[in-house]
């Protein structure tokens, strides 16, 4: 059987940008974005990177950003043929495409989908436009709800989409009503984010001169158990910390992450994680910020590799149990041996304080698959336990 | 510290010392079993010692310099060795004699040191043993030590500041010993210099004549070529006599690593040399002399020490337990009366000391075995402690001198280390009619034992001398109050400076008393103390429970006035400092068994990362394992984990 692998596509620019947002992106040009030189680069960069790995198959392609809605649908489609031709995409492989819900890019989602994109996932975030601008967006909650029921139409079952909770003046009442109305837009699939004030963001600032006051501890938990609550009796499974899915409907390319499955990452500032076939090192690697920069290496080069380390077998087996436990459906042995060189979860773990977890009703763990899991309880803590038991 | 004391040596060509062969410098490079046997060289090969035997007691002077701190003393001391060429005019002479780092970092001296000097004073050359005291309040055990080997000293008085509490404390000491005491005032050249209000203090508060009294200033050498010749027209020489048989002071002794212990002694009659056999009156232990010298300021070796000099001896004692401090030694066969010795050192407070990570608690027990080799004022027993596991309870001669010692601990051994709440020697008498000793909050009797066997508890008490100018009278009263303090009288020792006495608890002075007095003042006052015996007072052990289950470590003994404030004030400021855990922390705070406070530190709901996708791997790993290092930090107790600021919360009092 060829070991499965994933695509991360970064396209970087914006047309507004979210005072939350920590991911690497750029305002769109005033003179518009160079769609040829940013897609030669990008193909020019997968080539070099997917060539080693021709012997895997590709389980799912990723269109993450920035906003990659904005991109030309026949870009995408050279993208992915030309991924298809280095490493055949498996049968039922998965293919989606970040978009915000405004009216320009909601226009383009037949053509992504003719583009070979299976998956849609929306950004609506709030539903609460005072809150959408506040935080630099310019769409509405409604046009949000709009753009899910188009996608629905054109990608029936796969369409995701994002909600943030958090946000500063928002109580616990008004959460659970926009959870209420999201729920009946919904498909099959959800992520639902407590807001992060990431270091570096204009929101970070924003709260550090105090100018935001966010939400307290005990009242975003209250409403994460919400929102666990709600979408658990809508019949959604909450397989991971902030997703939410129909069995059967998990995002594919996500759970990859958490189960430490090989990918590799385009566009500036990507990250990669792959085997390399020559060395069979673990390989941890970041692409340039810098869309110019990384654009100019990609044309002298070949690609805009910032920088490559060798991961460790104790830092792959740390990771496979903190990203694995971030799941409902924990980490089994069978997994995380793969990494461990045959050591098995209860030789690396300390299984006392797994024990005690166990006992106090954080953890399960079920010896005949020798799969660790945390409970629903576990999981909303899951950073505390992980701290405890990793060695 | 030998380290620099050797490196140090070894730059200086002039004198003939133990570092000069390049077998000592780089002997800690040679396995131990060698080091002697290269010191064995080192002797045969030394240069020609200096013969002092041409110094009878008339022509020398053993004198010291006591002052408050800050005073200059230790400025004088530099041109003092300046001016007679013991060392260099650089400019670059600074706190000679302080040799430890944290002596020279807080202006302090720690350690006594002495020097001779050589000085020519009307046609005759006189040999000066200058030896320098501790100026702090916690070390004025070392002070009487080294006053024991003088005839004279010096009181150094600051011209701006006048006379403070530790000039009170050293002058009492002094004089207490017989001592001829020649006050002299510096910074006479500071624009806020007032010499004439300072020598009216000297004069109302010392009742001696400051008529003729010397001016100077030690920064500048202004003044200073006068104070040899002082010390020799005012101070008188040793006495004794050559024709007796030979007898010795042992008035301090450090360890050196080359050498093993090095003794500082005071010859009372007779002379000594090297080869001759000596015998310590307390052990009756014979040892025979391998060198004699004098301390230029480096040990710098005599032909012979005799009647009224003071120098070094080593004698091949291997160690510094050997050596008691205040012992007289004789020559074999030739016993003499012993000298009357000195009051052991007492520990004023007691503290629990214990590594951070329980894994250096070898290296730490080493650490503290090679530190008291030169402080042996300092009291080891190992202690065991639920919640902080093996560590040692110390006791030290005062707060200055635990702190002193924890950062030597810091900073010269590199060590990690979490210090308890100090607590001062309580006494409980038994209904038996026996005393015990209370060292630690563990061994405070229990409620039932409180109630059924117990008499009384007592607590120490010292007489505290405070000197600050008339306007804060209102507010140092009110500050003795608060403390429990009972006023014994205030005088003026100026038309502007108060000086008061009053009678505290001890446990109210190694607290924050001091920081209080000095804040309230603005600086300006001035405090010592004295001990003065034990009262009953009642006494009640304050515990803090975490989930019903007391901390050992968080234990005090404490008066039952300041029971519920404390209690209170303790439950609030742990709840601060105590992270949220999966489960409620329950921290309650008990006197006597009897709950004064609670306080609860909620279950922690949530505790994840809510996006964590591929290009967040690194980052989030790199956090858990900063965590997982700030959590190996952590003491567990039960289940609850306390961080350390919670042992602060214990040390020190809220506003």
């Amino acid at each position: 059987m060829k070991v499965p692998f994933s695509l991360y596509v970064h396209w970087p620019y914006c047309t507004f940008l979210c005072r939350f947002c920590a991911f690497s992106k750029a305002r769109v040009p005033a003179k518009g974005v160079e769609h040829e030189r940013i897609t030669s680069a990008l193909l020019k960069e997968l080539r070099t990177s997917l060539a080693p790995h021709k012997d895997k198959v590709l389980q799912s392609i990723y269109f993450g950003g920035g906003t990659p809605s904005l991109a030309q649908p026949q870009n995408i489609a050279q993208i992915i043929e030309a991924a298809n031709s280095l490493v055949p995409l498996a049968s039922d492989a998965e293919i989606t495409l970040e978009s915000n819900p405004t009216s320009a890019e909601v226009d383009k989602m037949r053509d992504f989908k003719q583009a070979g994109v299976t998956r849609y996932s929306i950004g609506i975030q709030t539903l609460n436009d005072r809150t959408l601008a506040r935080m630099g967006r310019l769409h509405t909650g409604a046009e949000g709800l709009a753009a899910v029921d188009r996608a629905r139409a054109l990608f029936p079952g796969k369409v995701s989409f994002d909600m943030i909770f958090g946000f500063e003046g928002q109580t616990l009442d008004q959460w659970q009503k926009e959870l209420e109305t999201v729920l009946k837009h919904a498909d099959n699939h959800m992520s639902m984010y407590q807001l992060t004030v990431e270091p570096g963001t204009p929101l970070f600032r924003d709260r550090n001169a105090q100018r935001v006051v966010l939400p307290s501890g005990d009242l975003s938990a209250q409403m994460y158990e919400s929102a666990v609550e709600m979408c658990t009796a809508k019949g959604f499974r909450h397989y991971e910390v902030s997703n939410y899915a129909v069995p059967g409907s998990e995002s594919m390319h996500n759970v990859g992450y958490w189960q430490g499955r090989q990918w590799v990452g385009i566009g500036p500032s990507a990250h990669s994680r792959f085997i390399d076939p020559s060395s069979n090192q673990r390989i941890s690697s970041m692409r340039l910020p810098d869309i110019q920069r990384w654009a100019q290496h990609c044309e002298k080069f070949g690609h805009g590799t910032a920088k490559s380390t060798v991961i460790s077998d104790a830092d792959a087996k740390q990771e496979a149990v903190v990203f694995g436990l971030r799941m409902l459906d924990g980490i089994t042995d069978r997994r995380f041996a793969s990494v461990s060189g045959g050591q098995s979860l209860k030789d690396y773990l300390h299984m006392d304080r797994v024990q005690q977890y166990v006992d106090d009703g954080y953890l399960l763990w079920n010896s005949t698959d020798a799969q660790l899991a945390p409970t629903e309880r576990g999981l909303e803590v899951i950073d505390s336990i992980l701290i405890d038991i990793v060695p | 510290m030998l380290q620099t004391r050797l490196s140090t040596a070894a730059r200086h060509t002039r004198i003939p010392t133990f570092a000069r062969q390049p077998h000592a410098i780089f002997a800690h490079q040679v396995p131990t079993h060698l080091q002697w046997q290269s010191y064995a060289v080192r002797v045969i090969d030394r240069k020609k010692e200096t013969d002092i035997s041409t110094y009878p007691p008339d022509l020398i002077r053993n004198f010291s310099i006591i002052a408050h701190i800050d005073h200059g003393k230790s400025t004088l001391a530099d041109r003092l060795l300046e001016l007679t060429g013991v060392i260099s005019k650089t400019g670059k002479n600074k706190q000679v004699l302080d040799k430890l780092k944290v002596e020279r970092e807080r202006g302090i001296t720690v350690k006594a040191q002495s020097a001779s000097m050589f000085y020519e004073y009307n046609g005759q050359k006189y040999l000066m043993n200058l030896i320098d005291t501790p100026g702090h309040v916690d070390f004025s055990y070392e002070v009487s030590r080294s006053l024991a080997a003088c005839q004279g000293t010096i009181l150094l008085v600051d011209a701006a500041q006048g006379i403070q509490a530790q000039t009170v404390a050293n002058f009492y000491l002094a004089f207490g010993e017989g001592l001829a005491v020649v006050p002299m005032l510096n910074k006479v050249d500071l624009p806020t210099a007032e010499p004439e209000r300072a020598a009216q203090q000297i004069e109302s508060t010392f009742e001696i004549d400051a008529s003729k009294i010397l001016h100077m200033s030690a920064k500048t050498g202004l003044g200073v070529d006068a104070v040899l010749p002082s010390v020799i027209e005012n101070m008188p020489p040793p006495s004794g006599s050559i024709d007796q048989p030979f007898k010795a002071l042992l008035f301090d002794t450090w360890y050196d690593k080359y050498v093993g212990v090095v003794c500082l002694m005071a010859i009372k009659d007779g002379s000594i040399r090297k080869g001759d056999r000596i015998v310590s009156n307390h052990s009756k232990q014979k040892y025979e002399v391998t060198e004699v010298g004098i301390m230029h300021p480096e040990p710098s070796p005599t032909t012979s020490l005799q009647v009224g000099q003071v120098g070094y001896i080593t004698c091949n004692m291997k160690s510094v337990s050997e050596a008691h401090v205040g012992d007289t030694f004789y020559r074999d066969k030739h016993p003499v009366e012993a000298l009357p010795g000195f009051v052991p050192a007492k520990s004023m407070v007691f503290a629990g000391v214990f590594p951070i990570d329980a894994d250096e608690f070898a290296r730490l027990d080493e650490s503290i075995q090679k530190l008291t080799l030169n402080d042996s004022s300092v009291s080891v027993h190992k202690e065991t402690s639920a919640a902080l596991g093996q560590g040692w309870r110390l006791g030290f001669l005062g707060t200055l001198h635990m702190d002193v010692f924890r950062q030597r601990l810091e900073e010269e051994y590199d060590a990690s280390i979490l210090i308890t709440a100090p607590t001062v020697p309580y006494q409980i008498k038994y209904r038996d009619g026996t005393t015990r000793f209370i060292r630690t909050p563990a061994d405070f009797p229990d409620v039932h034992t409180m109630q059924d066997n117990v008499e009384s508890t007592m607590e120490p008490f010292v007489l505290a001398t405070m000197i600050f100018p008339e306007r804060y009278l209102g507010q140092m009263l009110e500050l003795c109050t608060l403390h429990r303090g009972e006023i014994q009288n205030h005088v003026y020792i100026d038309e502007a400076r108060v000086l008061l006495k009053c009678r505290l608890p001890m446990a109210e002075i190694v607290s924050d008393f001091f920081d209080k007095l000095k804040s309230k003042s603005q600086g300006f006052a001035s405090f010592d103390y004295e001990e003065a015996g034990y009262e009953a007072s009642d006494l009640v052990k304050m515990e803090v429970l975490l989930n019903n289950e007391a901390v050992d470590a968080l234990a005090s003994v404490m008066h039952r006035t300041s029971s519920v404030v404390a209690g209170r004030d303790m439950a609030k400021r742990l709840r601060e400092v105590i992270r949220r855990q999966l489960f409620d922390i329950i921290i309650q705070t008990a006197a006597n068994g009897k709950i004064v406070a609670r306080e609860t530190v909620k279950q922690l709901r949530k505790n994840v990362t809510a996006k964590c996708y591929g290009g967040d791997i690194t980052r989030k790993m790199k956090l858990l394992n900063k965590q997982k290092e700030g959590k190996k930090r952590m003491k567990k107790f039960g289940k609850v984990e306390l961080p350390q600021e919670a042992f602060l919360t214990v040390m020190t009092k809220s506003e």
